[in-house]
């Protein structure tokens, strides 16, 4: 689903994002990416939905080479893969609902259908309650699962998520990583990006480590820290 | 929720709304535009209708030799009417001619005495264009033909009824062009600040797979928009002005033929300008969205 082959970004003369990176994600799969600040996390992670390309080597994904790509394709591209970050990145101005909606309208869904599927992804993210209210109204944790929501609409194949807790207290990212697995229980491939240390080390999933943009681990059912 | 159709105007709207103050500054800088390009349209219409209304007045008048044959005339005529740019031709006989000269004084009748029972007058051949730039050439030509002693006519009047025409012309669509070319900045300037205002609504569309097609509707519309604004401004400027001007013509100076604005004048104006108009918008969201949206 996901293949990365002797990627390597570097964004100026000497700053090098990554190294020569080497990954393959199966279908289904849920993979931590952990390292320090720096490390190359949201680099790789934004490899995956092409809002960058790799300086050399491939990036494959739904047997795609997203470099070899057509600017037309890429919205194509963008409607399988969900992807959430650590500012959830709202529209002030709309309400969860309408939020929610808004990834189907602007990719020319039917109307009709929106309304269906709007109201079942609110209700899976727990805010059916809260689905009238603004952002601004919302806490950290139930801002996200509106962008998780959004994320989620559409059914993704892949589903992206940079720090998805950087902003949130212990408890709260703990409902957030649940809502992640929900989905990855439902079929679609997770690829998270996280400094959550005690929630890496709990659920026992793939963890990839990454040190100044090289992998130096690995591992199924991993822990943060080696 | 919203169908696409409903998006596309809502966002539009919204979006002309946020910006009051730059969406009326373009659509009255597109308006200024389109109303000197109306005017100008107006001008040369008007010109056109003077011209010919001058042009059939306007006549050339070649005068025969005194003791001309008949047979000699008649060749003349044949020659003159086969003359390119010709329209009308007249033939007026020493006869004619002294009638004409007695109508004209009718009261003094004693002026006319002192001829006797002589005339004097030439036999002569009035000639009328199709246009007022053929005039020199048909002048020319008239005057090679032999028989022909003498060839009048309103060489000052023809000469700078055309330059003025043409002066005006040019200068009308050079302010046309430039004023335009203001309009079309404006307008990106206008979308600038939409495509600035919604930067983050524009990333996340991007993000969950809208297509350039759709991110662009929006903004292209809003472009059209204030096109269409501009043009209404400005037509309705330009109608309202040119009533004014005919009325005011009308009454200092009755003897300049004007065309009064009559239903079909006025629609031709209003579809060039709107026409004008909308790819005036249409450019300048283009242009901006080029700049600032790298679509
Ligand atoms: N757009 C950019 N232009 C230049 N350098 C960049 C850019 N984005 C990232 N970098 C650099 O690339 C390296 C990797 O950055 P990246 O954001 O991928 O790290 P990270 O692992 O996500 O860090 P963090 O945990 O702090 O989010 C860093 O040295 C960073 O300064
Ligand atoms: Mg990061």
């Amino acid at each position: 689903m996901i293949s990365l082959r002797d990627v390597s970004k570097t964004y100026s003369e000497n700053v090098r994002a990554l190294f020569r990176v080497n990954l393959e994600i199966r279908k289904g799969e849920f993979v931590f990416i952990v390292g320090p600040s720096g490390a190359g996390k949201s680099t790789l992670i934004k490899l995956l939905y092409r809002e960058e390309t790799p300086t050399t080597g491939q990036v494959i994904v739904f047997g795609k080479d997203l470099q070899k790509m057509r600017r037309r394709e890429i919205p194509y591209l963008r409607r399988r893969i969900g992807v959430v970050f650590q500012d959830f990145r709202l529209l002030e101005d709309r309400t969860v609902e309408e939020n929610v909606a808004f990834a189907l309208e602007v990719t020319g869904t039917p109307w009709r259908d929106v309304k269906k599927r709007v109201a079942q992804v609110i209700s899976m993210v727990g805010l059916k309650d809260r689905k009238d209210a603004y952002p601004r109204e919302l806490s950290g944790g139930e801002q996200q699962r509106v962008a998780i929501a959004r994320a989620l609409v559409r059914n993704p194949d892949i589903l992206l998520a940079d720090e998805p807790s950087g902003n949130l207290d212990p408890h709260t990212s703990i409902e957030i990583f649940e809502l992640l697995e929900r989905a990855n229980m439902y079929g679609t491939t997770v690829v998270v990006a996280t400094h959550a240390q005690n929630i890496v080390d709990a659920l026992r999933k793939r963890v990839v480590e990454l040190r100044d943009g090289v992998i130096v681990r690995d591992v199924r059912r991993g822990a943060y820290g080696s | 929720m919203k169908s696409w159709s409903g998006y596309l105007f809502s966002e539009t709207w919204k979006s002309i709304w946020r910006n009051k103050a730059s969406s009326l500054l373009s659509a009255f800088t597109t308006g200024f535009a389109l109303f000197l390009l109306g005017m100008s349209f107006l001008v040369s219409v008007n010109l056109r209708f003077i011209f010919s209304t001058v042009e059939q007045q306007m006549e050339i008048q070649a005068y025969l030799k005194k003791d001309i044959s008949e047979s000699e005339t008649s060749k003349i005529l044949e020659i003159v009417k086969n003359t390119g740019g010709v329209r009308e031709v007249n033939y007026v006989s020493k006869e004619k001619a002294l009638e004409e000269l007695k109508a004209m004084f009718r009261d003094k009748a004693s002026v006319l005495d002192t001829l006797g029972d002589e005339n004097p007058l030439p036999a002569s051949i009035r000639v009328r264009t199709e246009k007022v730039e053929d005039i020199p050439r048909v002048v020319g030509e008239l005057k090679k033909i032999p028989g022909v002693v003498d060839v009048i006519y309103q060489e000052e009047v023809s000469r700078r009824l055309a330059s003025v025409g043409r002066a005006i012309q040019i200068v009308s669509f050079g302010g046309v062009v430039i004023v335009g070319f203001v309009a079309v900045m404006v307008i990106g300037n206008s979308i600038r600040l939409t495509i600035y205002s919604r930067r983050h609504e524009i990333s996340i569309m991007k993000l969950v797979g809208a297509t350039d097609g759709f991110i662009l509707g929006p903004f292209l519309l809003e472009g059209i928009v204030l096109g269409v604004l501009g043009s209404l401004v400005g037509s309705g400027f330009a109608a309202g002005l040119y009533v004014w001007i005919v009325q005011r013509v009308g009454s200092v100076l009755p003897f300049i033929p004007m065309l009064r604005l009559d239903f079909d004048v006025l629609c031709d104006m209003l579809g060039i300008v709107l026409v004008t108009g909308v790819m005036v918008g249409m450019a300048g969201s283009v242009f901006s969205l080029r700049r600032h949206l790298r679509i």
